[in-house]
């Protein structure tokens, strides 16, 4: 059977060296200060094995600054970048490296023209998440380089540079964790949230299966996101060669179009 | 160069933002336009839409601004091509897809890259530059500081929100209403969950992420002092009245700040006028430091409407006014008529007439048509409202 290749964005110390043996597996770390939306974060010492790193943060000038830093002082065992602001792209560009550059623009690389032209200056690219599996089949067709699937996990569904979690502590005089779940009033819709001090991220409350997708041509990895999995559910969901649908029914926003106008919706 | 920037839905809200002072005015096209459920002009108004402002030395940009679908893709060419023959100004964009399409057709469109891409650092906009653009919209979440190494470092025109409605997210990067109510929010549907209430873990008290508006009638003069070019005006759905009166108070405060005589007391005069028309509290959100609690709202929304717009000036013929009632007034009520090149007029209202030239006391239905007698010349689209502040009280 056909497998592609994995990116697993990591959380767990114990489950890397579970799977450091792998050759199929590349893990991906996000990286202290520069990621957001993780309850563990990894500074770039901490890494051992060959490794892409994880930089989905907004960069403001600051963090421009900070980012070129650690660029002077990457290791040789990381081998690529996955990142989601443009400036970070733009240092790359003009920045002597080896680094395989992955960019992950969350929720704007939506159709195939986007796609091919950033693939102009990077390796590949992550298609974004909020696309049926039908829209994502032509991609595939026409993207000038293979690309990457997001393939299993929570999604991250906003990212709010306000530290939400704080400022309702600060305003009830509560000790709210920076990590909790929420729960809308009108429609009782749950969500993870989780806040760091680069800001605030909301999460699905169930991971996204999106596993059929391992069978795909034109994709260079599948990503799979552990965050909030526990290490169990990830061995189980690598090694199965099924796609476990029956464990994981979540199919988020793949299997039906989004509306645009309400007046779709009313026809 | 120095712009103020207004929203409009439609060809009345566009033409009433002109008149009142704005410089520029973005829309929505038919397609591929962000607020989707606005009205956004048709092919045709597009044509009167540049006709008019270009009638007055003005200038009109088109959102082209979603984030495309594949469907979306093999009509985008001709719809820019109809675009730059139409003869807008701009396009403002966040999708390289878009990008890419005016300058692989060599389409003749200047490109603003919009909000929605969240521009926050200085090679983020070397990036689009290299790609031609021309202008960016900076993301709501830059700091003073970020915006001044921004312009430093690119030199590129910088446009930035001065009022109106914040996202809690970074612009383009929340999908909560496509999963709660399947609205796509980067193609125009956006449901706003961000303004509903939450409950967290198992606490008793309501979770909010609501941010209160934006306002930057404070600092209006810094923003020039480091480099922004255009005052951008939220709201393409607002009404005509937010429109005018919000767009009246930023010329004014501009205009004052360009001759040198900007004073605090028209700050906190035009601070009012604008908070009260818009029901919100405001705060200057990012631009002095990560916002706080106190730039949220927590208890619902804590907005007070009031029935303040009373009516807009048709014709004026001698000293007899004809006015088309928005909301209630009556015999005795204090006003104030505020309009294009205009200081505002404050006015007693002490005789009301029907269209029969009978007189009444009372002007109670909206849309109904009525004369004041008034001695002083007013132009056509003033607009009437109750008199809440008095600016002698400033001084």
């Amino acid at each position: 059977m056909k497998k592609n290749k994995i990116i697993l964005l990591v959380q767990s110390e114990d489950l890397i060296q579970k799977l450091k043996e792998e050759s199929n597996i590349t893990f991906l770390f996000p990286i202290k200060g520069f990621s957001v939306g993780f309850p563990k974060t990894f500074d770039i010492e901490e890494i051992k094995e060959n490794a892409f790193i994880f930089v989905n943060r907004i960069m403001d000038n600051q963090a421009i600054l900070e980012f070129k830093k650690l660029l002077d002082k990457l290791p040789k065992n990381i081998k690529g970048i996955v990142f989601d602001d443009l400036g970070v792209l733009n240092v790359l560009m003009n920045t002597p490296n080896n680094l395989v550059k992955i960019l992950y623009l969350n929720h704007l690389n939506c159709n195939y023209e986007s796609i091919n032209a950033y693939l102009e200056f990077v390796d590949s690219v992550v298609v974004s998440t909020d696309i049926t599996f039908e829209e994502i089949d032509e991609i595939l067709k026409k993207a000038i380089k293979p690309v990457v699937l997001y393939t299993f996990g929570y999604v991250n569904i906003m990212y709010s540079r306000r530290t939400l979690i704080t400022n309702y502590n600060d305003y009830y005089k509560k000790k709210v964790a920076n990590l909790a779940s929420l729960e809308d009033t009108i429609t009782s819709h749950k969500f993870k949230i989780i806040e760091d001090p680069y800001g605030t991220v909301i999460y699905t409350s169930k991971p996204f299966n999106a596993l059929n997708l391992r069978k795909k041509d034109n994709v260079l990895y599948n990503l799979i996101n552990t965050v909030f999995l526990t290490d169990e559910e990830v061995l189980n969901i690598l090694n199965n060669p099924l796609d476990l649908e029956d464990l994981y029914p979540y199919k988020y926003l793949s299997e039906k179009p989004t509306i645009v106008k309400i007046k779709e919706e009313e026809k | 160069m120095i712009e103020l920037l207004a929203p409009a839905g439609n060809l009345e809200r566009l033409k009433i933002a002109y008149l009142y002072g704005a410089d520029a005015v973005y829309i929505g096209g038919y397609n591929y336009s962000l607020r989707a459920n606005a009205i956004n002009f048709s092919s045709e108004e597009l044509k009167e839409a540049v006709m008019f402002a270009h009638n007055l030395n003005k200038k009109l940009y088109v959102t082209v601004n979603i984030v495309l679908h594949n469907k979306e893709i093999p009509g985008l060419v001709n719809y820019l091509k109809e675009l730059a023959n139409i003869g807008v100004d701009a396009v403002i964009v966040s999708d390289i897809a878009v990008i890419n399409a005016i300058r692989k057709n060599k389409i003749n469109l200047e490109i603003h890259l919009s909000t929605q891409a969240s521009t926050l650092n200085y090679e983020a906009a070397l990036f689009y530059k290299k790609l031609g653009v021309k202008r960016i919209v900076l993301a709501r979440e830059a700091s003073r500081e970020d915006i001044k190494v921004i312009k430093e470092k690119t030199g590129l025109d910088l446009e930035a929100f001065i009022q109106g409605a914040m996202c809690t997210s970074f612009s383009g990067k929340c999908v909560l209403s496509n999963v709660t109510t399947n609205r796509d929010s980067n193609r125009g549907g956006c449901a706003q969950i961000c303004r509903w209430t939450f409950k967290i873990n198992d606490e008793d008290e309501i979770f909010s992420m609501t941010p209160k508006d934006l306002n930057m009638a404070r600092y209006i003069e810094d923003m020039v002092n480091i480099g922004i070019n255009s005052f951008k005006v939220e709201g393409r759905m607002r009404s005509v009245y937010y429109i005018a009166t919000v767009i009246y108070e930023y010329r004014k405060l501009i205009d004052k700040m360009l001759s040198s005589t900007l004073k605090e007391s028209d700050i906190l005069y035009s601070n009012d006028i604008i908070n009260r028309c818009a029901n919100r509290e405001s705060t200057a959100q990012f631009y002095t430091g990560l916002p706080t609690y106190k730039e949220q709202y927590f208890l619902g929304r804590e907005e007070i409407s009031n029935q303040d717009f009373l009516g807009i000036v048709l014709k004026q013929e001698k000293n007899k006014v004809l006015i088309e009632e928005r909301n209630y007034f009556k015999v005795g009520d204090e006003v104030e008529f505020f309009g294009p090149n205009m200081a505002p007029l404050s006015f007693k209202i002490n005789k009301i007439y029907n269209e029969d030239m009978e007189e009444i006391e009372v002007a109670r239905h909206p849309r109904m048509q009525v004369y004041l007698e008034i001695d002083e010349a007013l132009p056509e689209g003033a607009m009437m409202r109750l008199k809440v502040f008095d600016k002698n009280t400033y001084l």
